[in-house]
């Protein structure tokens, strides 16, 4: 862990009117970082995500990327700033083209870095499909769209949701491949899982869930795997 | 005899194209920001009485008049969408419908009280009464056609403006998913309410051909807003295309109930809406 | 019983009282003006359940109050029906006409269904000025003898319109408050207030939305047909009046409150005293109503009851019977 991280957030907690989806949560992410967030349904994964990005209507606490703090300002500034997400269940527009999908990620992003070249380097299935409506492709294809999209705005932290929900293991599996190249491009990650296995073997550190708050983190080799289910599923002690 | 119904036919066409011009905004409207927008035919009305004042006033010509409200009339759009049905948008319907609904009639009023309740027109000169002889007795008046061969256009250029440009596809994303387009950094007010300029855009244009071509009162919006509906929904909804063919629809309907009987005129549009909606609920062309 | 409900019970009470000892002491006008109040409270009550409770936002309300109108008039000058039957035989016809309109407008939804209960009710309008019996475009005046049939002096005609409101008034107050009372109602008011909330319950929506398009027609067409006895004339932009039965109504429920039993009632009462005070300012008096329905739907959706009800600690006429959490 570094001393000044890419992201630092500091006591969170989200609220929904009456609802408390996130207590009072600190996390961190440094540079060239690939952080796992594990946990159940409902632990407050997305909410931490949507946080982030400035999706939620009242927070607490403080998120400082790059020193700044996000708290209060729109999702289109924390874009341009450098933080791009990959939605749950990819979220593409289905009347846009895949093309006109991507090139959103460039207009709201930082519009340098990556290229549309190096995206259908990482996705070479995609170059042959630009001119396809997005809900044509196939789940997984999808997939590599919500990734690129996100990529093109030239993210420096890059937050992806669930990038596994309802897809095949083979298909998984291969966007899992591809997450360290995307480290090695200077890109830090969030990812946010339910699948423990894939989560942890790719993973730098790791936070567990549980109820809105944080009950466990470290390295995957370092904690038992005994101590990540138990904290996964709420055991009690 | 069968000339005088052919022509019949011909001018219900052309009228057909000032009425999808109508339903163009209409159109967008719902197709985007996905609410219907009750004061769409009091806001053509409004911008009527504009180029009547600019008109009478100034002197302009109506060409010139339309042109100068083009600009205000996007700004007015653009802030309307902003700064009052954007704050009313969201899951429950009764709101938007409720804030167009009370804006219809506030606008009705004020045009009453500010002009007075007479029926008005906008004068064109020339080109009002020149026509074109085509054959046996069929004749085209030139404004019509003028106003034909617009809608036409217009179609085509916001077909473009859609399906071929950034702001298209902003507009398309919003759309589609505004939730999906908040989280991934698109500032979907501001695309909202460009798109809703661009609806004060075609209410603009159709106000300054309907200003030259038809009388116009304060409680005209009403009737417009019918026809401007009634021809989104025949065209199937979201499809540009059927919109211009929903309103020649009715152009046509129009135009032979009133061959019939002048009274029934109104009346045949609004009937055979409603068969055709009876048989085909999704539209002529639906896109979704 | 809870405070707010015993009050509201004393404040019904008190209003039941006053309508029923209100013939003894008011003048001609004073119970035309509380005959026109009555009746259009049940219109209101009756676009209170659509919108408020059903979720069938309405602009053409005015169709079945107008349907109703023209019924009345000719079961009663055409036919030489009695004048109460034609009464009931008004809600009957608005009734049957129900079936079809809903049928068309029931495939579209939310503005798209406002705008289209629309073109139904300007297209009624259009098609009763053809109807050459009763007058067509222009309309028709009842005759003096039909007149009489209901009322052989003025006054005993207006008691008679009087009773009739209020016994109208009563029917829809008392059977709607039972129907919100119902399964049906806690449905309603569950969907209203959270979609998935309402098939916990196990209440058909799509049947809930029908019973109640088709409990209000009947309503509407002999407020419609009561309307007409005090007016002793049909014509297609009267009895079909946009502005009389669903502009005002709309701003009734609006500023009453929409989605509450108290709202409508509240919104009538405020409505009569605006009128009074602001009919001299011609539109404005209209421009005003637009801005204060916007400004209520833009601070406090739920009308003047919902700004009462954050003083008050309970509903003053509840209708659904909340599981306690």
């Amino acid at each position: 862990m570094s001393a000044n991280p890419l992201l630092k957030i500091d006591g969170l907690s989200v609220y929904y009117g009456k609802f408390r989806a996130l207590l009072d949560v600190s996390i961190d992410v440094g540079e060239g970082e690939i952080v796992s967030i594990i946990g159940a349904n409902g632990a407050g994964k997305s909410s931490l995500l949507k946080a982030i990005v400035g999706q939620v209507p009242k927070v607490e606490g403080d998120i400082r990327f790059e020193g700044q703090s996000l708290v209060g300002r729109g999702t289109p500034d924390i874009v341009k700033q450098g933080v791009a997400l990959v939605p749950e269940g990819r979220r593409l527009f289905p009347s846009l083209t895949v093309e006109e999908n991507r090139t959103l990620g460039w207009e709201t992003g930082r519009r340098g870095g990556m290229s549309r070249e190096d995206i259908y380097g990482f996705f070479p299935v995609l170059k042959e499909r630009r001119n396809q409506p997005a809900n044509q492709l196939s789940g997984g294809q999808q997939q590599m769209v919500a990734f690129g999209r996100a990529l093109l705005a030239d993210p420096k932290l890059l937050l992806c949701d669930e990038i596994s929900l309802g897809l095949a293991p083979v298909i998984i599996d291969e966007l899992y491949k591809i997450l360290p190249d995307i480290r090695d491009r200077g890109v830090s990650i969030l990812l946010i899982e339910q699948d423990i296995g894939r989560s942890l073997a790719v993973a730098d550190r790791f936070y567990c869930m549980l109820e809105g708050k944080v009950n466990l983190s470290g390295k995957p080799d370092e904690v038992s795997r005994d101590d990540v289910i138990k904290s996964y599923f709420g055991g009690h002690e | 005899m069968t000339g005088v119904w052919v022509n019949q036919i011909v001018q219900g066409i052309l009228l057909g194209g000032l009425y999808a011009m109508f339903a163009l905004g209409l159109s967008l409207s719902a197709g985007v920001m996905r609410f219907i927008n009750i004061a769409h035919g009091d806001l053509i009305v409004l911008v009527c009485f504009l180029v009547l004042t600019l008109t009478t006033s100034l002197g302009l010509s109506p060409l010139v008049a339309a042109a100068i409200t083009l600009p205000v009339v996007f700004a007015g759009g653009y802030l309307l969408q902003r700064l009052l049905l954007q704050r009313v948008l969201g899951q429950h319907v009764l709101p938007v419908i409720l804030v167009t609904f009370g804006l219809s009639i506030i606008i009705q009023n004020a045009l009453q009280g500010t002009y007075g309740a007479d029926t008005r027109k906008v004068q064109g000169g020339v080109i009002e009464y020149a026509t074109i002889h085509v054959a046996g007795e069929i004749n085209v008046g030139v404004l019509p056609l003028v106003i034909f061969v617009s809608a036409i256009l217009m179609v085509w250029l916001l077909d473009r403006l859609l399906y071929r440009t950034r702001i298209g596809a902003r507009i398309r994303a919003v759309s589609d998913d505004v939730a999906a387009a908040n989280l991934i950094g698109l500032p979907s007010p501001h695309i909202f309410a460009l798109a809703m300029g661009f609806v004060g855009v075609t209410i603009a244009i159709s106000a300054g051909f309907m200003s030259v071509w038809t009388n116009f009162d304060p409680t005209s919006g009403p009737s417009r807003l019918l026809i401007a509906f009634e021809a989104v929904v025949l065209g199937g909804l979201g499809s540009l295309w059927g919109t211009l063919i929903g309103g020649i629809i009715l152009g046509v309907a129009q135009a032979v109930g009133g061959q019939f009987d002048a009274a029934w005129q109104v009346l045949a549009g609004h009937i055979v809406f409603l068969i055709i909606f009876a048989l085909r609920p999704q539209g002529l062309f639906p896109r979704y | 019983m809870k405070p707010t409900i015993l009050l509201g019970r004393l404040a019904l009470i008190a209003g039941v009282i006053f309508l029923i000892a209100a013939p003894a002491f008011l003048s001609l006008r004073g119970m035309q003006l509380t005959t026109e109040f009555m009746s259009l409270l049940v219109l209101a009550m009756m676009w209170n359940l659509l919108a408020g409770y059903a979720d069938i936002v309405t602009v053409g309300q005015h169709a079945f109050v107008g349907i109703g109108a023209y019924a009345f008039f000719g079961f009663l000058v055409l036919l030489g029906v009695d004048p109460y039957l034609s009464v009931l035989l008004a809600g009957v016809v608005s009734l049957i006409f129900a079936i079809p309109v809903m049928g068309l407008i029931f495939r579209l939804r939310a503005g798209y269904l406002a705008v289209g209960s629309w073109v139904v009710a300007e297209t009624l309008m259009l098609a009763a000025g053809k109807l050459s019996a009763f007058g067509g475009g222009s309309g028709k005046s009842m005759p003096v003898s039909f007149v009489k049939s209901f009322g052989a002096s003025t006054p005993d005609r207006y008691a008679n319109v009087y009773w009739l409101a209020f016994a109208l008034l009563a029917a829809a107050f008392l059977s709607t408050w039972y129907l919100l009372r119902s399964r049906i109602g806690v449905g309603l008011t569950a969907m209203r207030d959270d979609e998935e909330g309402a098939g916990a319950i196990g209440v058909n929506l799509r049947r809930a939305r029908v019973l109640c398009f088709l409990w209000v027609a009947p309503f509407l067409g002999m407020a419609g047909a009561i309307i007409t006895m005090q007016k002793l004339r049909v014509a297609p932009p009267a009895s079909f009046s946009i502005l009389d039965w669903t502009v005002y109504i709309i701003f009734i429920v609006v500023i009453g409150g929409v989605g509450s039993f108290e709202g409508p009632i509240i919104g009538t009462i405020v409505f009569f005293l605006i009128r009074e005070f602001l009919n001299d300012l011609g539109v404005w008096h209209l421009i005003i109503l637009g801005v204060i329905s916007i400004g209520v739907i833009l601070v406090e959706p739920k009308g003047i009851w919902g700004l009462l009800r954050r003083f008050v600690p309970g509903d003053l006429i509840p209708v659904g019977h909340k599981p306690r959490r």
